[in-house]
């Protein structure tokens, strides 16, 4: 499967959860997300975060529920927790703290917490099904040197944590102590002393072996394309904030920003010549997942909050289990 | 293929030149090795002819080197990739992907070539270096000797016309520098590659070398074919010193050739060495394990290994990687895992139980990388610093690494220091407690044939003076040299245990290149032979 | 003393494009403050979302100016290595009361490597223990900008080629302290609305005057994440007396030892 099939569907529905005003399909994403992620993650240790970001999503909508009773501003209904209020002093004008607990001002509160930890849930769930060396994959060829440094990161990261371990257990052949203060250069500087002695040798490998060694052409359009998109991003996002600019200045330098960045990002990849042995390939089970997520954000922008339109979201979130479920020993992400 | 004219190259900062008016010709097809003390410029001279000298270090480079056809001024090492390949010291560091194949592919990625083209090489490549089993593992999970391999590998896709190697068998078992070697003549005879290989242990390279480059402690280098560079190197393996005393001409390669040659030896040593009697001395055990058991979440390290590690010897560990030498030496010492099964010191106490500032009064463990244990900025430092953590007399660990390795700069870096010298500084921060049992993992690797004569007259100093010294080692000659009595485990337990002679003429893999030539003489060094040979005279 | 290392060169054209990057991410991170009762974006939970992901393609457009032209590749190794070693030290150092000992490598390899070295650095550390972790979130974006502000400003501290020893490290404490702290702030300012939601009396309200919002926030962050903050900030100026002096040392080792400063095309050769 394409990492960014996962990602699209995982942005269609972070998009479907932060606008539908339907409780009911912000549950029903949330269920979707956890059951696909559940299903479709591979083994190895991103499939293992998942837990991670459920009890994040939950301290989130807790967190958010001990705002309301803290500090939240207490409007009249039927009352569940009659707590007396404790007046402020005057520099905290306008804060309460406890006052009484109604139903509807919980609810308010829980659903503006499952909002957000859905969204959590989403791009997590992104996170855990795809296999971070394959998205680094998909970063834009002209990228490919950051991108090496952190494939490099990442598959030396394991070594340098045996590399801590080994170095704290000679240090104690030493005598000295393996906890407190004075142990943390003890170990540090040796594992560091060693990752950048590699890093020289790493250079010198890759440079004998060709490392971007096509490049050097340059296009005189790319820099201008670059600048111009990041000044029309900047300046779009300023008229998206402030509404007091034209309605459609925000979006549409936005959108401008986004087509000279794309347009930059693709000329400066025709420079670089280098091709891969492991071209990502967009296949039908890709399509199929992407629109999933694709035809949640538009249904939840196009069709109200009835029950049809409810158990449709709910229908599309899961659709990627139907071309995903891991088969034959072989992980789908 | 490979031209070197007036080649000069100083390093910045540097007074005097690392390589001097360099004179070299390599021509097509020919595996060349390079030999030379430590320091002395083998790596300059190797990294020079791949261009990474001087675009990669800086530096200045006088003369020409032109490698085939492409001089290097014009060349940086990036444009060389396709007609040389070059595997630098310790494969492991230079790894940028995650798996085999991924790795196997990455200079045909930088050089564009086409999928389907990338697709047929890296089929050839693990066919070529029998890494057909392993191609979907990660490469840090892999054992050293296919590690070696798939760097090789790593070069080869881009299909060069000269492979440069930098010590590529120092750190490996002998069973897996066999299979580097194996690899490297299949590429030189059935393909015709140009091989530059830098090696301490001539022993395992000479008998494929065509050429021979000498690299001088001044930077002068000197190059002729194999034999006959031999006749008059300083260094020179125990095949060819043996040679050598026994007059053969020309002088031997390979055990094979040594072998058809010495018959009439034979004959002389069989007289002078039947009566040696083997009296065994009556030592005092240091420590003593039984019942060890050493286990990890999946295997079992050490298997119930009973073992008395003797006052006024010194003990080889013999194994094959992963036989569990490294995990039996750290339970030893007691800072290791230990699963079960006792280790007791001569006064009856358990290491493990001391805690680390006592045990190290009694035990000294160096482990396989001593820069493990290095953390300050200067050699003083460190001194001072192991002088205080021992409790020791200030200046006492100064003092002993000057007796072990000769007066040293205290203000220098410890990474700065040759491989020996390392090793000289944490033996004398280690010893610094004063530990009666010295325990030594892995100390040869790097060391050139000097640093290791040291070593062992050091260890049989230590051994001398009523200490025990134990220690794990794959090179086969040093342990010849040096210990007494040899230990060899396999799969955690211990197969065999005996005086160094006995175990090293019986076994195979273990027995040093004199042994092999003189089965079934029991002498194991040219020391040894040269001594029979004069009782006989 | 030789001049002060650039691993990663910051053209003017690199400059330019930092500061309209930094320009909209600062917009992205202050939003709540700038934001107009009547944009779309106050409203539900849509900010998080759209922000995200325009700093995210700003981040991308933004290195792919820094990196136009090619790096280094000792620029990129030692990028590598040194992101592992920082996203290794997260793990160990997160959840005990706010401990981040990622950011003494950020601060100590801008300070050594420079500025442009320092921003990428920031932001690969923060990308790769993303990756490590399996702790890609929303709030990714935000990390990897805040923490590149960091090492970009560690870069651009005064006397990078001659201060050394006692003052250096002093002024680089002082700089953790204050690139913590604020590194808390703003990560706490731009989520402030989503953690807390509307309807209570620290709540963000849209298009409520600066002052009144500021107010709120400055409640809510001494509330919430001020001790959390300031523990950061002890422990990242521990972290840099601790270990200041002895991987500033390395650092200039390993530049020393690795040429960064690249010699110009044909130089070291006659």
């Amino acid at each position: 499967m394409h990492p960014l099939a996962w990602w699209s569907w995982a942005l269609g529905l972070t998009v479907a959860a932060s606008r539908t005003p339907s409780v009911p399909a912000l549950g029903l994403i949330v269920i979707a997300t956890l059951l696909v992620a559940t299903l479709a993650r591979g083994d190895g240790p991103r499939g293992r975060a998942l837990p991670g970001f459920v009890v994040l999503a939950a301290v989130v909508v807790a967190l958010r529920l001990t705002f309301y009773v803290v500090v939240g501003i207490k409007t009249p209904g039927t009352v569940v927790l009659d707590l007396p209020a404790v007046p402020m002093p005057a520099w905290a004008v306008g804060v309460q703290l406890f006052g009484p607990v109604t139903t509807a001002g919980l609810g308010t509160a829980a659903v503006g917490g499952l909002r957000l930890a859905a969204l959590v849930l989403c791009v997590g769930a992104a996170g855990v099904l795809t296999s971070a060396a394959r998205t680094l994959r998909t970063l834009p060829a002209a990228l490919h040197e950051l991108g090496t440094a952190v494939v490099i990161a990442v598959n030396v990261a394991p070594a340098l944590v045996a590399a801590a371990t080994r170095v704290r257990k000679a240090q104690r052949l030493r005598g000295l102590p393996a906890r407190g203060l004075r142990a943390v250069p003890a170990t540090v500087v040796p594992v560091l002393n060693d990752a950048l002695e590699q890093s020289l040798a790493l250079a010198a490998s890759m440079d004998s072996r060709g490392f971007a060694g096509t490049r050097g052409r340059r296009d005189a359009r790319v820099v201008p394309l670059l600048l111009g998109a990041l000044l029309a991003v900047a300046v779009g996002l300023y008229g998206v904030l402030d509404p007091s600019t034209p309605p459609w200045s925000g979006p549409g330098l936005l959108a401008l920003g986004a087509a000279c960045g794309l347009l930059g990002s693709v000329l400066a990849g025709r420079l670089v010549t280098r091709t891969s042995f492991r071209r990502e390939v967009w296949g039908t089970q890709a399509s199929v997942v992407a629109m999933a997520g694709l035809g949640a954000a538009v249904l939840v922008t196009v069709a109200g909050p009835g029950p049809g339109a409810v158990a449709t979201l709910g229908a599309l979130a899961v659709a990627p289990l139907l071309v995903s479920l891991p088969r034959s020993g072989r992980s789908a992400a | 293929m490979i031209r070197l004219e007036g080649v000069s190259v100083t390093y910045p900062g540097a007074a005097e030149p690392t390589l001097r008016s360099v004179d070299l010709n390599v021509a097509e097809g020919e595996l060349c090795l390079v030999v030379g003390p430590t320091g002395a410029g083998k790596t300059t001279l190797l990294r020079a002819v791949c261009g990474l000298v001087p675009h990669f270090s800086g530096g200045l480079l006088e003369g020409s080197v032109t490698v085939a056809g492409r001089d290097t001024r014009t060349h940086r090492p990036r444009d060389l990739a396709d007609v040389v390949g070059v595997v630098l010291q310790d494969p492991a560091q230079g790894f940028v992907a995650d798996t085999v194949e991924d790795e196997l592919v990455y200079a045909m990625e930088q050089l564009g070539l086409s999928p389907g083209v990338m697709r047929t090489r890296v089929e050839e490549t693990l066919d070529l270096l029998g890494l057909v089993d392993v191609r979907h593992a990660p490469v840090r999970d892999l054992s050293g000797g296919e590690q070696q391999r798939v760097a090789i590998g790593a070069v080869l896709t881009a299909h060069p016309r000269i492979l440069v190697l930098d010590e590529p068998t120092s750190a490996l078992d002998p069973a897996a520098a066999e299979d580097v070697l194996a690899a490297l003549t299949r590429l030189v005879h059935d393909l015709g590659m140009t091989v530059l290989v830098a090696e301490h242990r001539l022993e395992r390279v000479v008998q494929y070398a065509d050429r021979i480059v000498t690299v001088a402690a001044d930077g002068s280098v000197r190059s002729g074919p194999a034999a006959q560079m031999m006749r008059e190197s300083v260094v020179a393996p125990p095949i060819v010193e043996l040679g050598r005393i026994a007059g053969w001409d020309p002088l031997p390669m390979s055990v094979r050739d040594a072998r058809r040659s010495a018959g009439p030896l034979r004959g002389r040593l069989l007289a002078a060495v039947a009566p040696v009697a083997r009296q065994a001395p009556r030592l005092t055990a240091q420590l003593t394990a039984s019942g060890l058991h050493v286990r990890y979440p999946r295997s079992w390290a050490v298997r119930g290994v009973d073992l008395e590690v003797r006052g006024g010897e010194v003990t080889a560990l013999m194994g094959r990687n992963g036989a569990g030498k490294s995990s039996l030496l750290w339970a030893l010492s007691g800072a290791g895992r230990r699963s079960a099964g006792r280790v007791l010191l001569a006064d009856g106490s358990d290491p493990a139980a001391l805690g680390p500032a006592q045990a190290r009064r009694r035990v000294a463990l160096v482990p396989q990388n001593p820069l493990d244990l290095l953390y300050l900025s200067t050699v003083g430092a460190e001194c001072r610093a192991a002088d205080s953590q021992a409790g020791a007399r200030a200046g006492t660990t100064a003092a002993r690494l000057t007796a072990l390795a000769g007066p040293l700069d205290l203000a220098s870096h410890p990474r700065d220091l040759s491989e020996g010298q390392r090793l000289a500084l944490v033996l004398a921060i280690q010893l610094s407690a004063d530990a009666t049992v010295l325990l030594l993992d892995e100390p040869t690797r790097g060391l050139d044939y000097d640093a290791k004569r040291r070593l062992a007259g050091l260890l049989a100093q230590h051994a001398r003076a009523g200490g025990a010294v134990l220690l794990s080692s794959h090179d086969v000659e040093f342990v010849a040299e040096c210990a007494d009595r040899v230990v060899v485990l396999a799969g955690g337990e211990v197969v065999a245990d005996g005086s160094a002679r006995e175990v090293l003429t019986a076994s195979p893999t273990f027995a040093p290149q004199v042994a092999k030539v003189l089965h079934p003489i029991e002498l194991l060094t040219v020391a040894q032979v040269s001594a029979a040979l004069a009782v006989t005279a | 003393m030789s001049p002060a290392t650039s691993l990663v060169p910051l053209a003017r054209r690199s400059g330019v494009a930092l500061g309209l990057a930094s320009g909209a991410g600062l917009l992205a991170f202050c939003w709540p403050l700038a934001v107009g009762a009547q944009s779309r974006l106050a409203q539900g939970a849509l900010a998080p979302v759209v922000l995200g992901g325009v700093l995210a393609a700003v981040l991308v457009v933004l290195h792919l100016v820094l990196a136009e032209g090619g790096l280094d590749v000792k620029a990129v190794a030692v990028l590598g290595l040194l992101s592992a070693v920082g996203a290794v030290l997260r793990p160990l150092s997160a959840g005990t009361a706010g401990i981040e000992l990622v950011f003494i490598v950020i601060v100590l390899g801008g300070r050594v490597l420079g500025p442009g070295f320092g921003f990428a650095l920031g932001s690969t550390t923060l990308f790769a223990s993303a990756l490590l972790t399996g702790g890609v979130g929303p709030w990714l974006p935000y990390q990897m900008l805040a923490a590149a502000w960091v090492g970009l400003g560690a870069g651009l501290l005064p006397w990078r080629s001659r201060v050394r020893g006692a003052p250096e490290i002093a002024l680089l404490v002082g700089y953790g302290i204050v690139a913590s702290l604020a590194y808390g702030l703003i990560m706490n300012l731009a989520f402030w609305p989503f953690q807390l939601g509307s309807g209570t009396g620290l709540s963000f309200v849209a298009g409520d005057p600066v002052a009144a919002n500021l107010r709120r926030f400055a409640l809510y962050d001494a509330a919430t994440s001020l001790g959390w903050d300031v523990g950061r900030a002890a422990t990242t100026a521990t972290g840099l007396l601790l270990l200041g002096a002895p991987v500033l040392a390395a650092l200039r080792r390993t530049a020393t030892a690795g040429r960064f400063a690249p010699p110009p095309p044909g130089a070291g050769i006659s």
